[in-house]
């Protein structure tokens, strides 16, 4: 890690302390630790387009052949829209990668920052409001 | 308990006293396009939605296949299809199958039918093209309307499959185009005459037809669904009977004002989202309750408030409003239709509180114009909601004085003198301004959808009436979620 990114590891900290204290749409968000960063990936089994939070549920990759069902908050329906996600961006079956938050509670349970489709193609969630959206693609030269 | 839920609409009368020619939801009978305003009540709110023929609807094989599951589904008691049996948004055309009033009210070209099923509206957009690329299908999606002649044509797009077309379940795809053609028949009855067209549902567009009545005593309360599955009745109301006509709130006539009262029609939106009321003089009692939720969020907990519970206050659209804010106006009432928290909001002009008032969630509101600031003074509240995310208390005392000024930039200045000697010790004032939104339509905000078990599984309940009934369980392996709902705990 370099010193840039300490610093803004640490206004990160700074600024989820503010907004654990306080509340998003619905909830507080005290429930997800924003020091924190994990990356998961494997196969999208239900989209939960819905208020007051919307969802993804993931199958990845657990020990042998057990999956293991993490539930993803990805924002809500008009947040994620103002996002530029529609509908039909994420769908079941869809191969995918997540950055996320992870609940305090130390279960299979995050909110997204950022959404990676293996193709590249990136959709922020509702947690780039707080750790930072994803970096924007290089411009063509 | 089947008659409570009627009572409670009669007593929590909403009344429109007075019209006139631009008066939206005018309850005399009025001629001409504006016959299709006032309060309706369904003829039938049938079960099952059939072809003006009186056929079943055309569902192609896939979705005839879903309707007979959930007919199975029904006969074995499980009505889980249908969003409403835990509160969720009805979708249309269910929201006009349902056993409750309903009143449509205009002002220019917005016109807004106000549901009496929890809180929820559809604003129609009378002045634009049709939308045709709506940005996400919701409950109500996003209806444009215009008059055809004395007939009002409602074409609406955008209606999530998420919900069903009737109590039966009749299913619908993100595709539907509903468009409703509705006029006032000779013998007075309202005719809501649908065309529906679902290329993923149906083999061919087919129609459809409700009808509606006047009735002086039928009101339409504000209604909060999660309280009737808390008290462990249906989401859903029995059907409506006749009833004593309940009596009017007192209100005084209309005083021609010397000069004309300013126009704040139409869809507004926060400038900035205030979630935190701050600097309230809180009174020992009121310390204690906002200590304790401190603590309790201090120890990792998710408290649930009036808000989380989906059931606010109005005074939470004083203090946390945010999204857009539809402003209907006329001489008589002032309606406000709030997208988050949704809540409609009627400010009766120039009348005055009851006598007697029934404690609810919204209060009652009466407003007058003292030059050019909209004054609304608002009691009656239930004591069931938090000022702000600290769940700053409030009580059956609390006392609002809204006051809206029109700004020389175009927004809206308000300031809310909040009075509550049980939790405040003394009466204080916040600020709070809205601009003019660009949007045609209020987006959605359907608290109740998704109550997903972790927001319950570390929750601090502020009071106990915040506990949920229904939750949705995350099924093992690929076995999808599921709703289920329980009775609720002692």
């Amino acid at each position: 890690m370099d010193v840039g990114s300490g610093r803004r590891l640490l206004l990160i900290a700074v600024f989820a302390t503010l907004l654990a204290r306080v509340s998003t749409a619905h909830h507080s968000t005290a429930e997800f630790d924003y020091t924190k960063q994990v990356t998961i990936k494997g196969v999208v089994k239900e989209v939960q387009w819905t208020n007051p939070h919307s969802f993804i549920q993931l199958m990845v990759d657990g020990s042998g052949d057990e999956k293991v069902q993490w539930s993803v908050e990805i924002g809500s329906p008009s947040l994620n829209v103002n996002m530029g996600w529609r509908k039909n961006s994420v769908k079941a079956g869809d191969v995918v990668t997540m950055e996320l938050s992870p609940a305090r509670n130390g279960k299979p349970y995050g909110t997204l920052r950022v959404l990676t489709f293996a193709d590249g193609q990136q959709l922020n969630g509702v947690a780039a409001r707080v750790r930072g959206p994803a970096p924007a693609p290089p411009k063509e030269p | 308990m089947t008659r409570a839920w009627f009572t409670a609409c009669l007593l929590l009368a909403l009344t429109i006293t007075g019209t006139s020619s631009n008066a939206a939801g005018a309850t005399k009978a009025a001629s001409g396009p504006d016959a299709v305003l006032g309060i309706w009540v369904p003829d039938a709110a049938p079960r099952q939605l059939l072809t003006v023929e009186r056929k079943p609807p055309p569902l192609n094989a896939a979705a005839a296949k879903l309707y007979a599951a959930r007919k199975r589904q029904f006969a074995a008691g499980d009505r889980s299809y249908d969003p409403t049996t835990w509160c969720a948004g009805p979708g249309m055309p269910r929201a006009m199958t349902m056993p409750v009033a309903f009143e449509i009210r205009r002002d220019g070209n917005h016109l807004a039918f106000i549901h009496g099923w929890y809180r929820w509206f559809r604003a129609v957009d009378l002045g634009g093209p049709d939308v045709n690329d709506p940005p996400l299908p919701l409950t109500m999606g996003f209806p444009v309307g215009r008059w055809e002649g004395d007939t009002l044509v409602i074409r609406t797009v955008g209606l999530t499959d998420a919900t069903v077309m009737d109590a039966n379940g009749l299913p619908h795809s993100d595709l539907l185009v509903l468009t409703e053609r509705l006029r006032v028949l000779p013998d007075g009855r309202l005719e809501d005459r649908m065309t529906v067209e679902d290329p993923d549902t149906f083999t061919r567009p087919w129609e459809t037809m409700l009808t509606f009545h006047r009735d002086a005593t039928a009101r339409v309360p504000d209604d909060v669904c999660p309280d009737r599955l808390a008290a462990g009745e249906p989401a859903e109301p029995p059907v409506a009977t006749r009833r004593e006509a309940a009596p009017p709130p007192p209100a005084i006539q209309a005083v021609p004002s010397a000069a004309p009262a300013p126009r704040l029609t139409g869809i507004w939106e926060p400038k900035t989202f205030g979630f935190m009321v701050t600097g309230a003089p809180l009174s020992k009692a009121g310390q204690e309750i906002v200590d304790r939720n401190a603590a309790a969020m201090a120890g990792g907990r998710i408290m649930q408030t009036a808000w989380v519970s989906c059931r606010p206050g109005a005074v939470s659209t004083m203090t946390m409003p945010r999204e857009k804010i539809v402003i209907l106006q006329s001489p008589d009432e002032i309606t406000l239709l709030f997208e988050m928290p949704r809540m409609v909001r009627r400010i009766r002009m120039n009348a005055i509180h009851p006598a007697k008032l029934k404690p609810g969630y919204v209060g009652d509101s009466v407003g007058r114009w003292e030059g050019g600031t909209l004054v609304v003074d608002t009691i009656g509240f239930n004591g069931f909601a938090e000022l702000d995310a600290r769940g700053q208390p409030t009580s059956p005392q609390l006392h609002t004085v809204e006051r809206f000024t029109p700004a020389a930039d175009g927004s809206i200045d308000i300031e809310v003198t909040i009075t509550d000697p049980e939790y405040y010790e003394q009466p204080f004032t916040i600020k709070r301004s809205w601009k003019k939104s660009a949007s045609r339509h209020p987006f959605e905000y359907d608290c109740m959808e998704n109550p997903r078990q972790e927001d319950f599984e570390n929750a601090y309940y502020v009071r106990e009436r915040y506990r949920p009934v229904c939750m949705r369980v995350e099924g093992e392996g690929m076995t999808l979620s599921k709703m289920v709902c329980g009775k609720p705990e002692e």
